[in-house]
């Protein structure tokens, strides 16, 4: 009966309420900064007196911003780019292959997901200033990219191993090239594994704030880096339209994966 | 492709040959993984122990200092207690969401996803502007008539522990859906034919029924509030610093590796250990976050 909505009485509306509340909770921040930088207030103060695109106009004539969120936008499709194809030719090695250690690679490939990104940071800004990559592009791709791969390893590995390696033998036995075979069958096949992990990924990179704060020189910022030293001297609502954009980008990228999902599925 | 068939057609198991395959595959992965995460995490905590001089001298200084060991204490507060919270929320929001009707539960599936994948600075700044002085939630607080002055509610432990409860409650609430999910509802009815009342259904069978998933999920937040940097350093006050930020302060304003190497280990020793509790009694659950 507890496991049972309609039969729960009062203890209904209770579970309920604290559901609700939950979800305003989670939704208030949302909603909040998106209506904030439409609001006129300076101070921002809610509600605003009044409406304006002031914010965002100031965001789109300050070069910095837009530089930065080129720079974000840059890095993060050369991240996805290279963590899709090393994913998949790794989750190849993953899930086909048998050899000594193979679950303590796919172990070591995915720690970086729960080791404290502030380590990670320091350790990387440490290397990078000896080898001389700080403050670089290529700095910003590959600690990126030491984060974004373990998501892309999982997305491909769990599609990799949903699929029936026999058509793909099946394919060969008909007469195309192992490769072929991969190319034309397997590929197509595991396509939404390798759809989130091209998601997932991009977001990793667009919304990485932690390693990007020890990568960035004051030449080459990303979007969230120049957001937060913009925060620590202010809270000007000029934050508050980059946020929408970084939120409105968000949801974006969410529809188009349910949309992709619902297509696949058919 | 481990069988071949003989010459009656009979299909017949072949001897199986332990060959190292598809290692070759995995090589470029390991390779980049090495050279720029093991090997920069390894030299970090090999400075720890090399500077300035060799020895164990930074542990040394990092238990033997009070102002150290109030930065750890607070950083197991903080995590403990947005555990405890979002645990306190996140169960009922789990069960209410594994037997409510599936329009609402979509809708606030939705919420969640979103909240768990909007840019982490953005909320954060939206926290930081809802709690100050004269912040929408001080209004609504003195509007109702509940307070007459502002409340304090940021830079503080106040600020830290609603920004991170709010960081973490999709992290606690997905998981226990999950094992909610799963209970079957036959044991609460059996339960109730034993002429269980509702309340000793909950604390006798539902909860207990729950209590890995509980576990697990409230050790996954704990861990990842542990290492937590960006909510801690905006929402905190420099009287309730965290173990991130000490680590980040050491590298970038004190640019004492040693020191910093050595805070690194601490977290890291514990992070692990954390895990390997979580991998040994509750098997594995996808961590994420910053």
């Amino acid at each position: 009966m507890l496991l049972n909505f309609d039969r729960l009485g009062w203890w209904k509306y209770v579970l309920l309420a604290i559901t609700l509340l939950t979800a305003a909770f989670l939704l208030l921040p949302i909603v909040f900064i998106a209506a904030l930088s439409f609001g006129s207030s300076q101070w921002l103060i809610f509600p605003p007196p009044g409406w304006t695109f002031q914010w965002y106009h100031e965001l789109f004539a300050d070069p910095r911003w837009l530089e930065s969120a080129l720079t974000s936008f840059k890095i993060a499709v050369i991240v996805t780019i290279l963590s899709v194809l090393l994913g998949l030719v790794t989750s190849f090695g993953l899930v086909r292959g048998s050899f000594m250690f193979r679950d303590a690679l796919k172990a070591l490939f995915l720690t970086p997901m729960i080791l404290p990104v502030v380590v990670l940071a320091v350790a990387l800004y440490a290397f990078f200033l000896r080898i001389g990559l700080g403050g670089t592009l290529t700095g910003f791709v590959i600690s990126h990219l030491v984060l974004a791969l373990p998501f892309s390893i999982l997305s491909i590995s769990s599609a990799l191993e949903g699929f029936d390696k026999s058509i793909e033998d099946a394919a060969v036995l008909c007469g195309a090239s192992p490769l072929e075979a991969k190319i034309r069958v397997t590929l197509p096949a595991i396509s939404h594994g390798l759809f989130s992990a091209a998601v997932f990924s991009f977001l990793t990179s667009w919304d990485e704030v932690v390693v990007a704060i020890f990568m960035s020189s004051p030449t080459l910022q990303t979007l969230p880096v120049k957001v937060w030293a913009t925060l620590r001297q202010d809270l000007t609502p000029v934050v508050a339209a980059a946020s929408t954009l970084l939120i409105l980008l968000t949801i974006i990228l969410m529809a188009l994966v349910a949309v992709v999902r619902k297509v696949l599925k058919q | 492709m481990s069988t071949c068939s003989d010459a009656s057609g009979a299909i017949m198991p072949l001897p199986k040959v332990r060959r190292a395959t598809g290692f070759g595959w995995a090589l470029p992965a390991l390779a980049f993984v090495g050279i720029f995460f093991v090997v920069p995490v390894a030299i970090l905590l090999l400075r720890s122990v090399l500077e300035p001089v060799p020895g164990l001298g930074n542990y040394a200084q990092l238990i033997g200092s009070a102002t150290y060991l109030k930065i750890f204490a607070n950083t197991f507060i903080v995590s403990g207690l947005v555990t405890v919270i979002s645990l306190l929320i996140g169960f009922p929001v789990a069960w209410a969401l594994a037997i409510m009707p599936g329009r609402l539960t979509s809708v606030i599936f939705a919420i969640l996803l979103l909240s768990m994948w909007t840019n982490l600075l953005a909320r954060t700044y939206a926290w930081m502007v809802l709690l100050q002085r004269t912040g929408l939630i001080n209004k609504m607080l003195i509007g109702m008539g509940l307070i007459d002055q502002p409340l304090a509610l940021v830079n503080n432990l106040t600020g830290v522990t609603i920004g991170m409860t709010y960081i973490m409650l999709p992290f606690i609430i997905l998981p226990l859906y999950g094992v909610i999910k799963k209970i079957d509802p036959s044991t609460l009815q059996a339960a109730a034919l034993c002429g269980a009342n509702r309340w000793q259904c909950l604390t006798r069978v539902l909860l207990p029924l729950a209590m890995p998933g509980m576990a697990a999920g409230a050790l996954m937040v704990f861990v990842m509030s542990l290492g937590y940097f960006v909510t801690p350093s905006l929402l905190g006050g420099t009287a309730n610093m965290m173990l991130a930020e000490l680590i980040a302060q050491f590298v970038q304003s004190l640019v004492n590796w040693g020191m910093g190497g050595a805070a690194a280990l601490v977290l890291l020793v514990v992070t692990l250990s954390l895990y390997a509790v979580q991998l040994r009694f509750f098997g594995n659950q996808n961590p994420g976050g910053r």
